[in-house]
């Protein structure tokens, strides 16, 4: 009998053929060990999404939430309150916005690039993404410099769960912890002395004269730290995993820089990191033969609405000329990621940097050690060889 | 589904079935209709799936929300009386037949 658990290491490691199953057989499925119904197929997803009335975000939006987090971030609310939320924050990662964040980022990326310069051998993740996201996040937010280390490895280790209980296990709930304690210091130094950022802005920012409560400052910081780095320090992974494994993918990218973009995007497609999120049913609703109850939990699996033959040809061929459009790779509708324009951006600064100092690259372990995560998929150790 | 007519910057008209609530955006890029980018995916936070709406129907639309006002502001090609941005309207059975225009540049 078919099952799909999103905390088996089998999942973590390759969820597309689980996907294709899904997709075929079993388009709308009751996972007994998530506890939810998953949706598979990129229509289904893309309707779900766009109808927030009945799939709601406010329970929680990840697979395996966070203590007190449902009802107070942009992506554990609904509108109208969080249209209202989000208007408070976009304006700061809007592209026309993101300009004079270029240049930091260019510094940032070539002294992580630089540092490079001569080995033969290094994990990427350690040695290069994971220095250049948390330099660039602590730059976009202003934050203060000493922690970054700590900040980056408690928020990769908050977004895990655990295979075992299927749950959030005391380490991950401690980094979560950590992260809200540093979040509210960054928050009361602000308020104390604010300065022209998104911090000092946001927390003293009111919604129809009404300030913001000290949990939504408190939560929305903290989960903005949470994806401006693990979320994009894992995309990377995945980029580079992808173009180490592509040696004409990589010479076409390392030749012609220009063509970064549709690297991306394909591989935003492909294998983004933010593959499943969950919401929560306002109503009864009835799909493929299915009814699902009001109350009952949804996986939206984005990455395998990314992978439908009924919408890509060809979904399981990674092909940077596809130019893919209307990919979930950031979700999409109300939620979509607050971070795109600043993502595509990071990334394609920091892969034009990187591919300046190591143009050749291939990875050394035929098998990763993927990250247990019930929402999210990269690989915690990615090995590279250069050539 | 509902009708629309999305009419590409090369002139070419495509009659897309549209699923219903889905956004006149989410629409075009599923199907491939040229002159949409919608980069921001859906979110009302980037100008690139701007439009121009069969003039006579316009008045039919929900009208826009200010933070799609403050975005219009923004677009790259010619702001006129009947511009929206196609990821804030949806696709209902009123809509049918709506022929929406695209333009020359998204940015």
């Amino acid at each position: 009998m078919f099952t799909f658990d999103p905390y088996s290491p089998a999942v973590d490691a390759d969820p597309f053929p689980f996907y294709k199953t899904l997709r075929d057989e079993h388009p709308c499925f009751w996972s007994q060990q998530a506890g939810m119904w998953i949706l598979s197929r990129y229509a289904d997803i893309v309707s779900a999404g766009q109808n927030w009335q009945t799939y709601s975000s406010a329970k929680g939006n990840l697979m395996t939430e966070l203590p007190n987090r449902a009802g107070a971030t942009l992506g554990t609310t609904d509108p109208p309150r969080h249209d209202r939320l989000r208007g408070l924050i976009q304006h700061a990662f809007m592209k026309r916005n993101l300009e004079s964040l270029s240049e930091p980022i260019r510094d940032i990326a070539r002294t992580a690039a630089e540092a490079l310069r001569g080995s033969d051998r290094f994990d990427f993740i350690d040695d290069f993404s994971s220095k250049f996201t948390v330099r660039v996040l602590f730059a976009a937010l202003g934050l203060p410099l000493g922690d970054e280390q700590t900040v980056r490895d408690k928020a990769v280790l908050m977004v895990q769960s655990d295979a075992h209980t299927r749950a959030k296990g005391p380490e991950h709930i401690a980094a979560y912890n950590w992260m809200q304690d540093y979040a509210a210091k960054v928050i009361a130094e602000r308020r104390t002395r604010p300065q022209n950022d998104l911090i000092s802005h946001f927390s003293m920012a009111e919604i129809d004269g009404d300030r913001l409560n000290e949990r939504e400052v408190l939560l929305t910081t903290t989960t903005l730290i949470m994806a401006g780095i693990e979320s994009l320090g894992g995309f990377m992974s995945m980029l580079a995993l992808n173009l180490a494994d592509r040696a004409e993918a990589r010479q076409a990218v390392v030749n012609s820089p220009e063509l970064l973009p549709d690297a991306i995007e394909e591989s935003l497609r492909f294998n983004t990191s933010a593959q499943r999120f969950r919401r929560c049913l306002q109503k009864d609703i009835t799909l493929h033969g299915q009814t699902m109850r009001e109350g009952d939990f949804v996986c939206l699996a984005y990455g395998s609405g990314n992978r439908d033959e009924r919408q890509f040809p060809n979904p399981d061929v990674y092909d940077i000329k596809r130019r893919p459009r209307g990919h979930l790779g950031f979700g999409g509708g109300v939620h979509a990621c607050l971070g795109t324009a600043i993502a595509r951006l990071a990334v394609r600064i920091a892969f034009d940097e990187f591919h300046k100092i190591v143009p050749n690259y291939r990875r050394t372990q035929e098998h990763l050690a993927w990250m247990p995560s019930s929402t999210f998929r990269s690989p915690m150790l990615l090995e590279l060889t250069v050539h | 589904m509902v009708h629309i007519i999305y009419v590409e910057p090369s002139g070419n008209r495509r009659r897309v079935d549209v699923t219903e609530e889905w956004s006149l955006m989410q629409g075009a890029t599923a199907n491939d209709v040229d002159g949409i980018v919608g980069e921001c995916g859906g979110s009302c936070a980037c100008g690139t799936c701007h439009c121009y709406i069969e003039e006579s129907r316009f008045g039919e639309l929900p009208p826009p929300s200010a933070a799609e006002i403050d975005m219009l502001d923004g677009v790259a090609a010619e702001l006129r009386p009947n511009s929206r941005l196609s990821c804030q309207i949806k696709a209902t059975a009123a809509l049918e037949g709506l022929v929406v225009t695209l333009p020359e540049t998204q940015g």
